[in-house]
């Protein structure tokens, strides 16, 4: 059983939280085209999932979910330095930045 | 066969050749004409070893004679080792000795060609290749070695690459040889089913453990002899293979490895001893190519394949030989044979240098004056191989001849009889027609009965860098004088020669044979003076070298085609074999290849493209596509576990 009376709110609180920030974030990827909003999107995705370790962290008194939000900052961290460099190097070469416009790699 | 034990001299004889081939292979670019010189200080500190190994070879313990070196084991029952006794002794002291001669030759004969250290690499490989052969004491070893001459002299046959007529005689003799190699093959597999074992020593200890396969075993054997001593009938690559540089033609297609097949059935005596059939059956057939070879050598021009006939036909007395039963006969005959018709080749190589590579006799005449050297080395060599008294040839052929007589069959006697006059009327027309009367190359090939050409023929250019005369001069005389000298070896049954081998053949008491000895010594005789008077009345009367060119012309036109044609043996071979493998090699190439091989093939390109292009499909190059599929299968998991926790 979930140790309840360590949250002051109710579980399932974290987990409808959670769902709508990773929807908004799956939303973002999807719908726009705009490569920096898109990773503005995949960094809300990652804090959903962090906001899940934490909860359940919490709720089983185990400390490996917090482990686990740590790792997942220092990806998101690498991610992000990445994904701006690339955003960066294709803006140099565009002027103009649109996702569905950088496709020249296809089969 | 052979004490066993440890003899690192063996070793020395056996691979220099093989570090010569290797060096000039590694540095011939640098080496240039140098590679003569080492090729030939290999093949020479070789002959130096063997020298210093003759103890070795002859020295005996108990039943025991000769060397014998473990190699290493291969399988269980297949152990590899270095034999020398009497018999490969004979065969190392020719290879090598006639052998570095004959290198010491080449570095004259090759002199102006770009590719000389290619052909010292060849003929160390040769040199060692026939070292293998001999020296091995087991048929796998002899068999290897048998496959590594014919490959060495595929090598030397093609040496000259670029002269499709060469390239096409290479072929003829590697693939001709490969059915001799199959035959031998053939015979090991017989000697591993029945005796167990591939050693001389083992095979020869028990003849009759063959039986009932002991017959098929010495023909097997056979057939790799008569392929690779050109019998009959499988001939007709040796004068082909003329198409080498002459010191190959004179070492290996002369001297040393057309007589392997002598070795072979020399080694192999205790076989035939045991079975008469065999006998009668390589008797017969060196017998036939001793007379065939005669008579096709009668109706030659070119002076190597005269000479290459002569070849085939003195084979034949050598497979006579060891064939009935005289095996030290038939050895004889090789060892004379090597030192006469290795001396006949280099002279005609003197006489074809001097002529700028005009090999045809008919317009050669005179050349006494314009090669001394040749003249007498190759008079002696002549006198030699004709078998006349006192001359080397005289002892071993004799011995062959009588042989024959003395082992019961006496038509193999008097075909041999008959051929000694065809040998003596065909190589003193060779003779005379080269080295006497007036030089007939300036005239017009027309009037000398040559067909083709119409040039006269080239002068050689007096300002090319030519070897010095005495590279090519020193190693003829030597052979010239072993061609006189080497038959005092064998004089009478006491002689150094037949206490040589008194250990090395099986002992077979016969009676002494009608006519005697010397009756077939004063026939033999009289054959070769009634030979020789006829060529000298045709070719050597004053009235025949006046109107030389007149006579040859008309010799030219009436030689019988049979003998011109070669007795239609290559048309039939042509028509039997050659046309239809080009058939089969047509029909692979032409329909299964493309329809079958390459239909496979393209089979497996269509399958992967297809599956390629299905694939493709996805890859839209649109991140926001791939994005979604993530999520679709992100929502595919969540929908799979929600619903499992529903129905859970």
């Amino acid at each position: 059983m979930p140790h309840e009376a360590l949250l002051p709110v109710a579980i399932t609180n974290y987990i409808s939280l959670s769902l709508v920030i990773f929807a908004i974030g799956v939303a973002g990827v999807v719908l726009r085209r705009n490569p920096l909003i898109m990773l503005m999107s995949i960094e809300l995705t990652w804090n959903a999932a962090n906001l899940l370790f934490l909860a359940f962290a919490r709720a089983w008194m185990n400390n490996a979910g917090h482990i686990f939000a740590f790792l997942v900052i220092t990806v998101a961290a690498a991610e992000a330095a990445i994904g701006l460099a690339i955003v960066v190097v294709v803006f140099r070469a565009r002027e103009h930045v649109d996702v569905d416009e950088v496709a020249l790699l296809k089969g | 066969m052979g004490v066993p034990g440890q003899y690192p001299i063996l070793f020395v004889v056996w691979l220099l050749p093989l570090a010569g081939a290797v060096l000039c292979w590694a540095f011939g670019p640098r080496l240039k004409r140098s590679a003569g010189v080492l090729g030939s200080a290999a093949v020479g500190a070789s002959f130096i070893a063997a020298l210093v190994a003759w103890g070795l070879g002859t020295q005996a313990s108990g039943s025991q004679t000769g060397a014998q070196q473990p190699l290493f084991s291969w399988l269980q029952g297949f152990d590899f080792g270095l034999l020398l006794d009497p018999l490969s002794l004979i065969w190392v002291f020719i290879i090598v000795g006639v052998g570095f001669l004959i290198h010491v030759y080449s570095v004259g004969y090759m002199w102006n060609d770009a590719a000389i250290a290619r052909f010292f690499a060849y003929m160390n490989f040769f040199v060692f290749a026939m070292l293998t052969l001999v020296l091995s004491d087991n048929f796998a070893g002899l068999l290897i070695g048998w496959g590594l001459v014919g490959l060495a002299s595929y090598f030397l046959i093609g040496f000259w690459f670029f002269k499709p007529s060469a390239v096409a005689a290479a072929r003829k003799a590697f693939v001709m040889n490969v059915v001799g190699d199959v035959g031998i093959m053939f015979a090991i597999f017989i000697m591993i089913a029945k005796a167990g074992s591939v050693r001389f020593a083992d095979v020869f200890a028990n003849p009759h453990a063959l039986d009932p396969w002991l017959f098929w075993t010495c023909v097997f054997l056979f057939i790799g002899a008569v392929a690779k001593s050109a019998q009959l009938p499988l001939h007709s690559w040796l004068p082909d293979a003329m198409e080498g540089p002459t010191p190959v033609s004179a070492l290996i297609h002369a001297a040393t490895m057309v007589t392997a097949g002598v070795y072979l059935v020399a080694r192999c005596a205790p076989l035939w001893t045991a079975s008469h059939d065999a006998q009668t059956l390589v008797g017969s057939v060196g017998c036939l190519t001793a007379l065939a070879g005669a008579l096709l050598g009668v109706a030659q021009w070119d002076i190597k394949r005269i000479l290459a006939y002569s070849t085939m036909s003195q084979i034949g007395y050598m497979i006579m030989g060891v064939g009935v039963g005289s095996f030290s006969a038939g050895v004889a005959h090789f060892f004379t044979h090597a030192f006469f018709k290795a001396c006949l080749f280099l002279g005609a190589g003197i006489v074809i240098h001097e002529l700028a590579d005009e090999q045809d006799i008919r317009r050669m005449g005179g050349m006494r004056k314009r090669a001394p050297v040749a003249f007498w080395a190759m008079g002696a060599a002549v006198l030699a191989i004709i078998g006349f008294p006192g001359f080397s040839g005289y002892f071993s052929k004799d011995q062959v001849i009588y042989g024959a007589l003395e082992h019961g069959y006496v038509w193999m006697w008097a075909v041999a009889l008959l051929t000694a006059a065809i040998t003596a009327y065909y190589m003193l027309r060779l003779f005379i027609v080269t080295f006497w009367g007036d030089y007939r190359g300036e005239m017009n090939p027309a009037e000398l009965g040559i067909e083709g050409t119409s040039s006269p023929s080239a002068e050689p250019d007096a300002h090319h860098d030519r070897a010095p005369a005495w590279i090519m001069a020193v190693p003829v005389a030597i052979l010239g004088f072993f061609a006189f000298a080497a038959g005092y070896v064998m004089i009478g049954p006491a002689s150094p020669w037949a206490r040589f081998f008194e250990r090395s053949f099986p002992r077979q008491m016969l009676p002494p044979a009608t006519p005697s000895e010397g009756v077939t010594t004063i026939l033999a005789v009289l054959m070769l003076l009634v030979g020789a008077a006829v060529a000298l009345r045709r070719y050597a009367t004053r009235e025949a070298l006046a109107n030389a060119p007149a006579r040859l012309k008309r010799e030219s036109e009436t030689l019988p085609a049979i003998l011109v044609r070669l007795y239609y043996w290559d048309d039939l071979i042509d028509v039997l074999f050659v046309q239809p493998s080009q058939k089969l090699g047509r029909f692979f190439g032409q329909w299964v290849d493309p329809h079958f091989v390459d239909g496979v093939v393209r089979e497996i390109v269509l399958t992967n493209r297809f599956l390629g292009t299905l694939v493709r499909s996805f890859q839209t190059g649109l991140l926001r596509a791939y994005a979604l599929i993530v999520v679709f299968g992100a929502a595919c998991f969540a929908v799979y576990y929600a619903v499992e926790g529903v129905l859970r």
